[in-house]
Protein backbone atom coordinates (compact mmCIF):
# COMPACT_ATOMS: atom_id res chain seq x y z
CA UNK A 1 0.00 0.00 0.00
CA UNK A 2 1.24 3.50 -1.13
CA UNK A 3 2.14 5.85 1.95
CA UNK A 4 -1.22 7.33 3.34
CA UNK A 5 -1.28 11.11 3.08
CA UNK A 6 -1.99 13.54 5.80
CA UNK A 7 -3.31 16.75 5.84
CA UNK A 8 -2.70 19.32 8.54
CA UNK A 9 -5.60 21.63 10.08
CA UNK A 10 -6.69 23.75 13.01
CA UNK A 11 -8.84 22.68 14.83
CA UNK A 12 -10.42 25.02 17.69
CA UNK A 13 -6.96 26.64 17.63
CA UNK A 14 -4.74 23.34 17.91
CA UNK A 15 -2.72 21.90 15.31
CA UNK A 16 -3.85 18.57 13.74
CA UNK A 17 -2.30 16.20 11.72
CA UNK A 18 -4.97 13.77 10.13
CA UNK A 19 -5.33 11.30 7.49
CA UNK A 20 -6.01 12.03 4.27
CA UNK A 21 -9.82 11.04 3.66
CA UNK A 22 -11.20 11.95 7.38
CA UNK A 23 -14.30 13.87 8.10
CA UNK A 24 -13.93 17.06 9.95
CA UNK A 25 -15.86 15.69 12.21
CA UNK A 26 -13.95 12.24 12.71
CA UNK A 27 -11.18 14.82 12.37
CA UNK A 28 -12.34 16.83 15.65
CA UNK A 29 -13.31 13.51 17.37
CA UNK A 30 -8.90 12.59 17.03
CA UNK A 31 -8.43 15.26 18.95
CA UNK A 32 -11.26 15.34 21.79
CA UNK A 33 -13.62 18.10 20.15
CA UNK A 34 -17.00 16.55 20.14
CA UNK A 35 -19.52 18.19 16.86
CA UNK A 36 -22.89 17.43 18.20
CA UNK A 37 -24.70 15.26 15.66
CA UNK A 38 -28.51 13.87 14.79
CA UNK A 39 -29.22 12.36 11.64
CA UNK A 40 -25.39 10.48 11.82
CA UNK A 41 -24.72 7.22 12.34
CA UNK A 42 -21.65 5.91 11.57
CA UNK A 43 -21.45 3.73 8.34
CA UNK A 44 -24.58 3.49 8.31
CA UNK A 45 -26.28 7.42 7.82
CA UNK A 46 -23.49 9.60 6.68
CA UNK A 47 -25.65 12.40 4.61
CA UNK A 48 -25.72 15.35 6.54
CA UNK A 49 -29.22 16.10 6.67
CA UNK A 50 -29.93 17.66 9.65
CA UNK A 51 -27.14 20.27 9.65
CA UNK A 52 -26.57 20.11 13.45
CA UNK A 53 -23.24 19.04 13.11
CA UNK A 54 -22.09 22.78 10.99
CA UNK A 55 -18.59 23.91 11.51
CA UNK A 56 -17.33 27.34 9.74
CA UNK A 57 -14.16 27.12 8.19
CA UNK A 58 -12.29 30.68 7.76
CA UNK A 59 -12.63 32.05 4.98
CA UNK A 60 -15.79 29.90 3.30
CA UNK A 61 -19.54 31.38 2.75
CA UNK A 62 -21.91 29.67 4.83
CA UNK A 63 -21.33 26.32 7.34
CA UNK A 64 -20.02 23.15 6.44
CA UNK A 65 -21.11 19.88 7.57
CA UNK A 66 -18.76 18.21 9.77
CA UNK A 67 -19.98 14.47 9.33
CA UNK A 68 -19.72 14.63 5.18
CA UNK A 69 -17.09 17.46 4.57
CA UNK A 70 -13.94 16.08 4.30
CA UNK A 71 -11.06 17.85 5.24
CA UNK A 72 -8.74 19.95 3.55
CA UNK A 73 -4.78 20.92 3.60
CA UNK A 74 -4.37 24.60 5.58
CA UNK A 75 -8.48 24.19 6.63
CA UNK A 76 -8.85 26.82 9.49
CA UNK A 77 -11.70 25.09 11.50
CA UNK A 78 -14.36 26.63 14.50
CA UNK A 79 -16.63 23.97 15.82
CA UNK A 80 -18.27 26.02 18.83
CA UNK A 81 -17.43 29.69 17.46
CA UNK A 82 -20.80 32.70 18.37
CA UNK A 83 -21.89 31.83 15.03
CA UNK A 84 -21.94 28.21 14.79
CA UNK A 85 -23.75 27.83 18.22
CA UNK A 86 -26.50 30.43 17.12
CA UNK A 87 -27.12 28.31 14.06
CA UNK A 88 -27.39 25.34 15.66
CA UNK A 89 -29.77 26.75 18.39
CA UNK A 90 -31.83 27.46 15.56
CA UNK A 91 -31.78 24.24 13.87
CA UNK A 92 -32.74 22.54 16.95
CA UNK A 93 -35.34 24.92 17.58
CA UNK A 94 -36.84 24.26 14.47
CA UNK A 95 -36.89 20.52 15.39
CA UNK A 96 -38.24 20.57 18.61
CA UNK A 97 -41.24 23.43 17.12
CA UNK A 98 -42.58 19.78 15.34
CA UNK A 99 -41.54 17.43 17.78
CA UNK A 100 -43.91 15.94 20.38
CA UNK A 101 -42.22 16.87 23.70
CA UNK A 102 -43.77 14.24 25.97
CA UNK A 103 -40.30 13.73 27.78
CA UNK A 104 -42.35 12.43 30.70
CA UNK A 105 -43.37 9.93 29.26
CA UNK A 106 -41.36 8.74 26.52
CA UNK A 107 -39.76 5.57 26.73
CA UNK A 108 -36.20 7.27 25.77
CA UNK A 109 -36.01 9.49 28.45
CA UNK A 110 -32.75 10.00 30.00
CA UNK A 111 -31.29 8.32 26.66
CA UNK A 112 -32.28 10.53 23.94
CA UNK A 113 -29.97 12.25 21.22
CA UNK A 114 -32.38 15.15 21.04
CA UNK A 115 -33.14 15.52 24.62
CA UNK A 116 -29.21 15.91 25.73
CA UNK A 117 -28.81 18.75 22.64
CA UNK A 118 -31.78 20.63 24.24
CA UNK A 119 -30.12 20.23 27.97
CA UNK A 120 -26.62 21.21 26.14
CA UNK A 121 -27.96 23.67 24.21
CA UNK A 122 -29.94 25.35 27.20
CA UNK A 123 -33.01 25.44 25.57
CA UNK A 124 -35.63 27.03 27.84
CA UNK A 125 -38.14 28.26 25.90
CA UNK A 126 -38.98 27.09 21.42
CA UNK A 127 -39.29 30.72 19.83
CA UNK A 128 -40.61 29.00 17.00
CA UNK A 129 -44.26 27.98 17.43
CA UNK A 130 -46.84 26.89 14.73
CA UNK A 131 -48.41 23.56 13.05
CA UNK A 132 -47.78 20.02 14.79
CA UNK A 133 -48.30 17.41 12.65
CA UNK A 134 -50.52 14.94 13.90
CA UNK A 135 -49.99 11.52 13.78
CA UNK A 136 -51.59 7.99 14.78
CA UNK A 137 -49.49 5.46 16.42
CA UNK A 138 -48.78 2.46 15.02
CA UNK A 139 -48.72 -0.51 17.86
CA UNK A 140 -50.13 -3.49 16.03
CA UNK A 141 -46.93 -5.15 15.51
CA UNK A 142 -45.71 -7.24 18.66
CA UNK A 143 -42.84 -5.90 18.22
CA UNK A 144 -42.28 -2.58 16.98
CA UNK A 145 -44.20 0.72 18.09
CA UNK A 146 -43.64 3.68 16.00
CA UNK A 147 -44.54 7.18 16.79
CA UNK A 148 -44.13 9.38 14.33
CA UNK A 149 -45.25 12.43 16.17
CA UNK A 150 -41.54 12.16 18.08
CA UNK A 151 -39.57 11.85 14.66
CA UNK A 152 -36.92 14.73 13.44
CA UNK A 153 -36.55 12.81 9.94
CA UNK A 154 -33.03 12.07 9.93
CA UNK A 155 -33.54 8.56 8.25
CA UNK A 156 -31.01 6.64 10.43
CA UNK A 157 -33.79 4.04 10.71
CA UNK A 158 -34.60 3.88 7.30
CA UNK A 159 -30.54 3.58 6.03
CA UNK A 160 -30.83 0.92 8.42
CA UNK A 161 -33.39 -1.19 7.18
CA UNK A 162 -32.96 -0.29 3.36
CA UNK A 163 -28.89 -0.50 3.37
CA UNK A 164 -27.81 -3.08 6.50
CA UNK A 165 -30.53 -5.24 6.62
CA UNK A 166 -31.70 -4.89 2.73
CA UNK A 167 -35.06 -4.99 3.45
CA UNK A 168 -36.73 -1.39 3.02
CA UNK A 169 -40.02 -1.48 5.27
CA UNK A 170 -39.77 2.08 5.69
CA UNK A 171 -39.23 5.68 3.29
CA UNK A 172 -39.82 8.47 3.54
CA UNK A 173 -43.20 10.36 2.03
CA UNK A 174 -44.11 12.95 0.96
CA UNK A 175 -42.51 16.47 0.79
CA UNK A 176 -41.70 19.72 3.00
CA UNK A 177 -44.02 19.92 5.67
CA UNK A 178 -45.67 16.69 5.27
CA UNK A 179 -42.89 14.72 4.96
CA UNK A 180 -43.22 11.46 6.82
CA UNK A 181 -41.38 8.08 7.10
CA UNK A 182 -44.02 5.64 6.54
CA UNK A 183 -44.61 2.37 4.75
CA UNK A 184 -46.22 1.02 1.98
CA UNK A 185 -49.74 2.67 1.76
CA UNK A 186 -49.40 4.00 5.39
CA UNK A 187 -49.97 0.11 6.88
CA UNK A 188 -48.92 -0.78 9.94
CA UNK A 189 -45.40 -2.89 10.34
CA UNK A 190 -47.46 -5.54 10.97
CA UNK A 191 -49.10 -5.91 7.75
CA UNK A 192 -45.88 -5.29 5.38
CA UNK A 193 -42.36 -6.62 4.84
CA UNK A 194 -40.90 -5.90 8.43
CA UNK A 195 -39.03 -8.66 9.66
CA UNK A 196 -39.03 -7.37 13.89
CA UNK A 197 -35.42 -7.65 13.50
CA UNK A 198 -35.99 -4.18 15.29
CA UNK A 199 -32.59 -2.80 14.09
CA UNK A 200 -34.30 0.49 13.61
CA UNK A 201 -34.85 0.80 17.09
CA UNK A 202 -31.21 0.59 17.73
CA UNK A 203 -30.83 3.40 15.17
CA UNK A 204 -33.23 5.85 16.48
CA UNK A 205 -32.23 8.84 18.44
CA UNK A 206 -35.24 9.89 19.77
CA UNK A 207 -38.65 7.69 20.90
CA UNK A 208 -39.94 7.59 17.66
CA UNK A 209 -39.12 4.06 17.41
CA UNK A 210 -39.40 1.48 20.49
CA UNK A 211 -40.19 -1.94 21.15
CA UNK A 212 -43.92 -2.57 22.37
CA UNK A 213 -43.81 -3.28 26.23
CA UNK A 214 -45.01 -6.08 27.89
CA UNK A 215 -43.68 -5.24 31.29
CA UNK A 216 -46.74 -4.73 32.44
CA UNK A 217 -47.93 -8.34 31.95
CA UNK A 218 -45.13 -9.67 33.46
CA UNK A 219 -46.17 -7.66 36.68
CA UNK A 220 -49.41 -8.65 36.46
CA UNK A 221 -48.22 -12.69 36.44
CA UNK A 222 -45.93 -11.64 39.10
CA UNK A 223 -49.17 -10.70 41.02
CA UNK A 224 -51.49 -13.44 40.29
CA UNK A 225 -50.69 -16.59 43.57
CA UNK A 226 -52.12 -18.63 41.06
CA UNK A 227 -49.56 -18.46 38.85
CA UNK A 228 -46.15 -20.32 38.92
CA UNK A 229 -43.81 -17.46 36.90
CA UNK A 230 -40.36 -18.87 35.70
CA UNK A 231 -38.14 -16.61 33.73
CA UNK A 232 -35.54 -17.72 31.58
CA UNK A 233 -32.47 -15.42 30.06
CA UNK A 234 -30.82 -15.32 26.69
CA UNK A 235 -27.58 -15.75 26.95
CA UNK A 236 -26.49 -12.20 25.33
CA UNK A 237 -28.75 -10.12 27.82
CA UNK A 238 -26.19 -10.98 30.45
CA UNK A 239 -23.35 -8.92 28.97
CA UNK A 240 -25.63 -5.97 28.11
CA UNK A 241 -27.99 -5.32 30.90
CA UNK A 242 -25.15 -3.87 33.07
CA UNK A 243 -25.10 -0.87 30.58
CA UNK A 244 -28.17 0.18 31.80
CA UNK A 245 -27.03 1.30 35.22
CA UNK A 246 -24.69 3.68 36.61
CA UNK A 247 -22.04 3.52 39.24
CA UNK A 248 -23.81 5.52 42.08
CA UNK A 249 -21.30 9.09 42.60
CA UNK A 250 -20.19 7.07 46.12
CA UNK A 251 -18.70 4.69 44.28
CA UNK A 252 -15.08 4.92 42.51
CA UNK A 253 -16.16 3.70 39.27
CA UNK A 254 -13.12 3.05 37.24
CA UNK A 255 -14.94 3.81 33.81
CA UNK A 256 -12.81 3.15 30.76
CA UNK A 257 -13.25 5.75 27.93
CA UNK A 258 -15.92 5.92 25.70
CA UNK A 259 -17.81 3.62 28.01
CA UNK A 260 -21.00 6.02 28.75
CA UNK A 261 -24.48 5.39 27.07
CA UNK B 1 -21.46 -0.25 33.96
CA UNK B 2 -19.07 -0.56 31.24
CA UNK B 3 -20.16 -1.99 27.93
CA UNK B 4 -19.47 -5.55 27.47
CA UNK B 5 -19.59 -6.10 31.41
CA UNK B 6 -20.72 -9.66 32.12
CA UNK B 7 -23.75 -9.05 34.81
CA UNK B 8 -25.17 -12.78 35.42
CA UNK B 9 -24.94 -12.90 38.95
CA UNK B 10 -26.62 -9.48 39.64
CA UNK B 11 -28.89 -10.09 36.74
CA UNK B 12 -30.06 -13.66 38.40
CA UNK B 13 -30.42 -11.77 41.97
CA UNK B 14 -32.42 -9.04 40.77
CA UNK B 15 -34.67 -11.88 38.94
CA UNK B 16 -35.38 -13.09 42.53
CA UNK B 17 -35.87 -9.78 43.77
CA UNK B 18 -38.53 -9.55 41.27
CA UNK B 19 -40.39 -12.37 42.79
CA UNK B 20 -39.75 -14.61 39.82
CA UNK B 21 -40.74 -18.68 41.04
CA UNK B 22 -37.68 -19.90 39.38
CA UNK B 23 -34.75 -18.25 37.54
CA UNK B 24 -33.45 -20.49 34.80
CA UNK B 25 -31.11 -20.34 32.09
CA UNK B 26 -31.86 -20.41 28.33
CA UNK B 27 -28.66 -21.71 27.95
CA UNK B 28 -29.39 -24.84 28.72
CA UNK B 29 -32.28 -25.04 26.22
CA UNK B 30 -29.66 -24.06 23.72
CA UNK B 31 -27.67 -26.75 24.67
CA UNK B 32 -30.76 -28.93 23.76
CA UNK B 33 -31.16 -27.15 20.89
CA UNK B 34 -27.79 -28.20 19.57
CA UNK B 35 -28.22 -31.69 20.49
CA UNK B 36 -31.76 -31.82 18.21
CA UNK B 37 -30.04 -29.52 15.40
CA UNK B 38 -27.01 -31.74 15.21
CA UNK B 39 -28.69 -34.82 15.26
CA UNK B 40 -31.10 -33.36 12.37
CA UNK B 41 -27.90 -32.29 10.72
CA UNK B 42 -25.87 -36.09 11.13
CA UNK B 43 -29.15 -37.04 9.36
CA UNK B 44 -29.13 -35.01 6.66
CA UNK B 45 -25.48 -35.56 6.05
CA UNK B 46 -25.94 -39.01 5.50
CA UNK B 47 -28.82 -39.39 3.51
CA UNK B 48 -27.67 -36.03 1.68
CA UNK B 49 -31.13 -35.04 1.79
CA UNK B 50 -31.76 -31.20 2.58
CA UNK B 51 -28.39 -29.51 2.79
CA UNK B 52 -27.40 -26.96 3.32
CA UNK B 53 -29.01 -26.78 6.53
CA UNK B 54 -30.00 -23.69 7.81
CA UNK B 55 -29.94 -22.67 11.54
CA UNK B 56 -33.57 -21.67 12.65
CA UNK B 57 -33.19 -19.87 15.82
CA UNK B 58 -32.64 -15.89 14.88
CA UNK B 59 -36.95 -15.26 14.59
CA UNK B 60 -36.45 -11.92 12.22
CA UNK B 61 -34.15 -14.49 10.12
CA UNK B 62 -37.24 -16.92 9.50
CA UNK B 63 -39.97 -14.01 9.01
CA UNK B 64 -37.79 -13.38 6.48
CA UNK B 65 -37.34 -16.46 4.65
CA UNK B 66 -40.93 -16.79 4.81
CA UNK B 67 -41.50 -13.76 3.22
CA UNK B 68 -39.09 -14.18 0.50
CA UNK B 69 -37.47 -17.63 -0.19
CA UNK B 70 -40.23 -19.61 0.25
CA UNK B 71 -39.31 -22.88 -2.28
CA UNK B 72 -36.45 -22.83 0.09
CA UNK B 73 -37.89 -23.36 3.50
CA UNK B 74 -36.93 -27.12 3.24
CA UNK B 75 -33.20 -25.98 4.23
CA UNK B 76 -34.20 -24.63 7.87
CA UNK B 77 -33.74 -26.57 10.78
CA UNK B 78 -36.92 -27.90 12.16
CA UNK B 79 -35.55 -26.90 15.47
CA UNK B 80 -37.87 -24.88 17.69
CA UNK B 81 -35.40 -21.85 19.21
CA UNK B 82 -33.78 -22.34 22.39
CA UNK B 83 -36.37 -20.63 24.57
CA UNK B 84 -38.98 -22.00 22.79
CA UNK B 85 -37.82 -25.44 23.46
CA UNK B 86 -36.84 -24.90 26.62
CA UNK B 87 -40.64 -22.87 27.54
CA UNK B 88 -41.91 -26.44 26.27
CA UNK B 89 -39.73 -28.54 28.30
CA UNK B 90 -40.45 -26.20 31.77
CA UNK B 91 -44.52 -26.89 30.75
CA UNK B 92 -44.09 -30.93 30.31
CA UNK B 93 -41.45 -32.35 32.14
CA UNK B 94 -40.42 -29.71 34.60
CA UNK B 95 -44.25 -29.38 35.58
CA UNK B 96 -44.34 -32.82 36.16
CA UNK B 97 -41.35 -33.31 37.80
CA UNK B 98 -42.34 -30.92 40.26
CA UNK B 99 -45.79 -31.73 40.72
CA UNK B 100 -47.08 -28.19 38.73
CA UNK B 101 -49.69 -27.95 36.82
CA UNK B 102 -48.42 -26.73 33.70
CA UNK B 103 -51.62 -24.59 32.85
CA UNK B 104 -50.38 -22.42 36.00
CA UNK B 105 -47.13 -22.02 35.15
CA UNK B 106 -45.96 -18.41 32.98
CA UNK B 107 -42.87 -18.75 31.26
CA UNK B 108 -41.47 -15.02 30.95
CA UNK B 109 -38.46 -15.49 28.23
CA UNK B 110 -35.72 -11.72 28.48
CA UNK B 111 -33.93 -11.86 25.00
CA UNK B 112 -31.98 -9.17 23.86
CA UNK B 113 -34.45 -9.36 20.79
CA UNK B 114 -37.90 -7.94 19.42
CA UNK B 115 -38.37 -10.74 16.76
CA UNK B 116 -38.73 -13.00 19.93
CA UNK B 117 -42.14 -11.23 20.54
CA UNK B 118 -43.37 -12.19 17.73
CA UNK B 119 -42.08 -15.43 17.71
CA UNK B 120 -43.86 -16.06 21.14
CA UNK B 121 -47.26 -15.46 19.13
CA UNK B 122 -46.97 -18.35 16.42
CA UNK B 123 -49.25 -21.01 16.64
CA UNK B 124 -47.13 -23.75 15.61
CA UNK B 125 -45.56 -22.86 18.85
CA UNK B 126 -47.17 -24.49 21.60
CA UNK B 127 -48.14 -27.84 22.74
CA UNK B 128 -51.79 -28.71 23.89
CA UNK B 129 -52.77 -25.28 23.52
CA UNK B 130 -50.49 -24.11 25.86
CA UNK B 131 -48.01 -21.63 24.10
CA UNK B 132 -44.35 -22.66 24.91
CA UNK B 133 -43.28 -19.30 25.76
CA UNK B 134 -46.14 -16.66 27.60
CA UNK B 135 -44.57 -12.90 27.45
CA UNK B 136 -41.40 -11.73 25.87
CA UNK B 137 -39.12 -9.35 27.06
CA UNK B 138 -36.31 -6.74 26.12
CA UNK B 139 -32.75 -6.50 27.99
CA UNK B 140 -34.18 -3.04 28.08
CA UNK B 141 -37.40 -3.77 29.52
CA UNK B 142 -35.78 -6.36 32.15
CA UNK B 143 -33.62 -2.61 33.16
CA UNK B 144 -36.71 -1.10 33.75
CA UNK B 145 -38.45 -3.55 36.02
CA UNK B 146 -35.57 -3.32 38.39
CA UNK B 147 -35.70 0.52 38.71
CA UNK B 148 -38.96 -0.27 38.93
CA UNK B 149 -38.86 -2.58 41.37
CA UNK B 150 -36.40 -0.20 43.23
CA UNK B 151 -33.00 -2.36 43.46
CA UNK B 152 -29.82 -0.96 43.37
CA UNK B 153 -28.41 -3.39 40.37
CA UNK B 154 -24.67 -2.19 40.57
CA UNK B 155 -24.75 -3.12 44.22
CA UNK B 156 -26.10 -6.41 44.42
CA UNK B 157 -24.41 -9.67 45.55
CA UNK B 158 -24.13 -12.31 42.68
CA UNK B 159 -26.61 -15.35 42.84
CA UNK B 160 -26.59 -18.76 40.56
CA UNK B 161 -29.25 -20.04 38.79
CA UNK B 162 -31.67 -22.49 40.01
CA UNK B 163 -31.32 -25.89 39.85
CA UNK B 164 -31.99 -28.35 38.59
CA UNK B 165 -32.52 -26.57 34.96
CA UNK B 166 -30.03 -23.74 35.64
CA UNK B 167 -27.02 -25.93 34.64
CA UNK B 168 -25.50 -24.82 30.86
CA UNK B 169 -22.30 -24.90 29.49
CA UNK B 170 -19.79 -22.79 27.27
CA UNK B 171 -21.44 -23.71 23.94
CA UNK B 172 -25.16 -22.32 25.06
CA UNK B 173 -23.30 -19.09 26.47
CA UNK B 174 -21.85 -18.18 22.66
CA UNK B 175 -24.94 -18.21 20.72
CA UNK B 176 -25.12 -15.12 21.76
CA UNK B 177 -23.12 -13.77 19.24
CA UNK B 178 -22.52 -14.76 15.82
CA UNK B 179 -20.80 -17.96 15.06
CA UNK B 180 -21.58 -19.21 17.90
CA UNK B 181 -24.31 -21.56 17.28
CA UNK B 182 -21.92 -22.76 13.95
CA UNK B 183 -19.60 -23.27 16.54
CA UNK B 184 -21.73 -25.18 19.62
CA UNK B 185 -22.69 -27.31 17.17
CA UNK B 186 -19.53 -28.11 15.49
CA UNK B 187 -18.20 -29.33 18.84
CA UNK B 188 -21.31 -31.63 19.65
CA UNK B 189 -21.12 -33.08 15.78
CA UNK B 190 -17.38 -33.63 15.48
CA UNK B 191 -17.65 -35.67 18.98
CA UNK B 192 -20.93 -37.33 17.70
CA UNK B 193 -19.47 -38.78 14.14
CA UNK B 194 -15.97 -39.43 15.24
CA UNK B 195 -16.41 -41.09 18.71
CA UNK B 196 -13.20 -38.79 19.82
CA UNK B 197 -13.17 -35.87 21.91
CA UNK B 198 -11.72 -32.74 20.14
CA UNK B 199 -8.48 -31.74 21.03
CA UNK B 200 -9.17 -27.93 20.54
CA UNK B 201 -12.84 -26.88 20.97
CA UNK B 202 -12.46 -23.17 19.54
CA UNK B 203 -13.43 -22.98 15.51
CA UNK B 204 -11.76 -19.56 15.26
CA UNK B 205 -12.60 -19.28 11.84
CA UNK B 206 -16.30 -18.63 12.37
CA UNK B 207 -15.67 -15.99 14.83
CA UNK B 208 -15.35 -12.05 14.35
CA UNK B 209 -16.84 -9.28 12.57
CA UNK B 210 -16.79 -10.51 9.00
CA UNK B 211 -20.15 -10.35 7.48
CA UNK B 212 -20.03 -13.91 5.76
CA UNK B 213 -18.03 -16.35 7.31
CA UNK B 214 -16.38 -19.50 5.60
CA UNK B 215 -14.85 -22.61 7.13
CA UNK B 216 -14.20 -25.85 6.16
CA UNK B 217 -14.23 -28.33 8.94
CA UNK B 218 -12.49 -31.91 8.62
CA UNK B 219 -14.60 -34.44 10.61
CA UNK B 220 -13.32 -37.78 10.70
CA UNK B 221 -12.72 -38.55 7.20
CA UNK B 222 -15.45 -35.99 6.30
CA UNK B 223 -15.02 -32.39 5.40
CA UNK B 224 -17.83 -30.14 5.86
CA UNK B 225 -18.10 -26.69 4.54
CA UNK B 226 -19.94 -24.18 6.79
CA UNK B 227 -21.27 -20.47 6.20
CA UNK B 228 -21.99 -18.12 8.98
CA UNK B 229 -23.70 -14.78 7.99
CA UNK B 230 -25.21 -12.15 9.93
CA UNK B 231 -27.00 -9.24 9.25
CA UNK B 232 -29.95 -9.69 6.59
CA UNK B 233 -27.91 -7.71 3.87
CA UNK B 234 -25.64 -10.85 4.19
CA UNK B 235 -28.58 -13.58 4.45
CA UNK B 236 -29.73 -12.36 1.11
CA UNK B 237 -26.11 -12.78 -0.35
CA UNK B 238 -26.20 -16.68 0.90
CA UNK B 239 -30.07 -17.21 -0.12
CA UNK B 240 -29.14 -16.08 -3.37
CA UNK B 241 -26.55 -18.84 -3.90
CA UNK B 242 -28.62 -21.82 -2.64
CA UNK B 243 -31.37 -20.04 -4.54
CA UNK B 244 -29.09 -20.64 -7.95
CA UNK B 245 -27.50 -23.85 -6.77
CA UNK B 246 -23.95 -22.77 -6.62
CA UNK B 247 -24.11 -23.23 -2.63
CA UNK B 248 -20.87 -26.31 -2.23
CA UNK B 249 -21.38 -26.47 1.84
CA UNK B 250 -23.63 -27.90 4.30
CA UNK B 251 -24.22 -26.16 7.14
CA UNK B 252 -25.15 -22.20 7.36
CA UNK B 253 -25.89 -20.26 10.35
CA UNK B 254 -28.05 -16.96 10.08
CA UNK B 255 -28.81 -14.38 12.56
CA UNK B 256 -30.89 -11.38 11.57
CA UNK B 257 -28.78 -8.76 13.00
CA UNK B 258 -24.94 -7.39 12.61
CA UNK B 259 -23.18 -9.36 15.29
CA UNK B 260 -25.72 -11.65 15.89
CA UNK B 261 -28.13 -10.90 19.25
CA UNK B 262 -25.63 -9.20 21.35
CA UNK B 263 -26.73 -6.61 18.81
CA UNK B 264 -30.35 -7.57 18.78
CA UNK B 265 -32.89 -5.15 18.64
CA UNK B 266 -34.07 -5.19 22.04
CA UNK B 267 -30.47 -4.75 23.41
CA UNK B 268 -29.15 -1.31 24.93
CA UNK B 269 -29.35 1.63 23.04
CA UNK B 270 -25.96 3.01 22.29
CA UNK B 271 -25.92 6.59 20.74
CA UNK B 272 -24.24 7.76 17.78
CA UNK B 273 -21.11 9.14 19.79
CA UNK B 274 -20.83 5.91 21.07
CA UNK B 275 -21.05 4.09 18.01
CA UNK B 276 -18.50 6.11 16.64
CA UNK B 277 -16.04 4.87 19.21
CA UNK B 278 -16.57 1.65 20.69
CA UNK B 279 -16.99 -1.04 18.90
CA UNK B 280 -19.92 -2.45 20.94
CA UNK B 281 -20.44 -5.98 19.40
CA UNK B 282 -17.08 -6.95 19.79
CA UNK B 283 -16.71 -6.27 23.55
CA UNK B 284 -20.39 -8.31 24.23
CA UNK B 285 -19.10 -10.83 22.08
CA UNK B 286 -15.38 -10.94 23.96
CA UNK B 287 -17.94 -11.11 27.47
CA UNK B 288 -19.66 -14.15 26.01
CA UNK B 289 -16.87 -16.12 24.67
CA UNK B 290 -14.86 -15.20 28.39
CA UNK B 291 -18.15 -17.11 30.11
CA UNK B 292 -17.36 -19.68 27.75
CA UNK B 293 -13.86 -19.87 28.25
CA UNK B 294 -14.36 -19.77 31.75
CA UNK B 295 -16.80 -22.86 31.55
CA UNK B 296 -16.08 -25.97 33.51
CA UNK B 297 -18.29 -27.93 30.47
CA UNK B 298 -18.09 -26.51 27.35
CA UNK B 299 -19.63 -28.97 24.83
CA UNK B 300 -23.70 -29.33 25.21
CA UNK B 301 -23.86 -33.30 24.70
CA UNK B 302 -21.90 -33.05 28.20
CA UNK B 303 -24.52 -30.62 29.86
CA UNK B 304 -25.78 -33.52 32.97
CA UNK B 305 -29.20 -31.70 32.94
CA UNK B 306 -29.90 -32.41 29.42
CA UNK B 307 -28.55 -35.93 29.44
CA UNK B 308 -31.10 -36.61 32.25
CA UNK B 309 -33.71 -35.15 29.83
CA UNK B 310 -33.02 -37.50 27.56
CA UNK B 311 -32.67 -40.65 30.25
CA UNK B 312 -35.87 -40.05 31.88
CA UNK B 313 -37.83 -38.08 29.35
CA UNK B 314 -37.27 -37.48 25.38
CA UNK B 315 -35.22 -40.60 25.27
CA UNK B 316 -32.69 -39.27 22.86
CA UNK B 317 -32.68 -36.44 19.84
CA UNK B 318 -34.61 -36.70 17.04
CA UNK B 319 -37.59 -39.18 19.09
CA UNK B 320 -41.04 -39.17 18.34
CA UNK B 321 -41.70 -36.69 21.67
CA UNK B 322 -38.58 -34.37 20.93
CA UNK B 323 -40.12 -33.66 17.85
CA UNK B 324 -43.58 -32.87 19.29
CA UNK B 325 -42.03 -31.04 21.59
CA UNK B 326 -38.79 -29.22 20.41
CA UNK B 327 -39.75 -29.09 16.21
CA UNK B 328 -41.57 -26.89 14.40
CA UNK B 329 -42.78 -26.14 10.75
CA UNK B 330 -42.24 -22.99 8.67
CA UNK B 331 -45.33 -21.59 6.28
CA UNK B 332 -44.66 -19.65 3.27
CA UNK B 333 -45.96 -15.72 3.64
CA UNK B 334 -47.02 -12.46 2.13
CA UNK B 335 -44.92 -10.07 2.24
CA UNK B 336 -47.87 -7.22 2.54
CA UNK B 337 -51.11 -7.93 3.90
CA UNK B 338 -52.78 -4.70 2.40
Amino acid sequence: MAEENYINLTIDGTQVKTKEGMTILEAAKSVGIDIPTLCFLKDINEVGDCRMCIVEVEGRKGFATSCIQKVEEGMIIHTHSPAVLEARRVILDLILSNHHKDCLTCSRSGNCELQNLAIKFNVQNIEYTGKQSEHTIDDLSPSIVRDFNKCILCRRCIATCKNVQKIGAIDCMNRGFDSCISTVNNQSLRDVNCTNCGQCIEACPTGALREKDNTDEVWKALKDEKKYVIVQTAPAVRVALGEEFRYANRYKCNRKNGNGS
Amino acid sequence: MPIGTNVTGKMVTALKKLGFNKVFDTNTGADLTIMEEGNEFIERLSENKNLPMITSCSPGWVKYIEMNYTENLKHLSSCKSPHEMYGAILKTYYAEKNNINPNSICVVSVMPCVAKKYEANREELSNQGMKDVDIVITTRELARMIKQGNIEFVELEDSSFDEPMGEATGAGAIFGTTGGVMEAALRTVSEKLTGNSLEKIEFETVRGEEGIKRATVTIGEKEIKAVVAHGLANAQKIMEEIKSGKADYQFVEIMACPGGCVMGGGQPIKSSKTRMTVDVRKKRADALYTIDEKSVIRKSHENGVIKKLYDEFLEKPGSHKAHELLHTHYIAKEKYNI
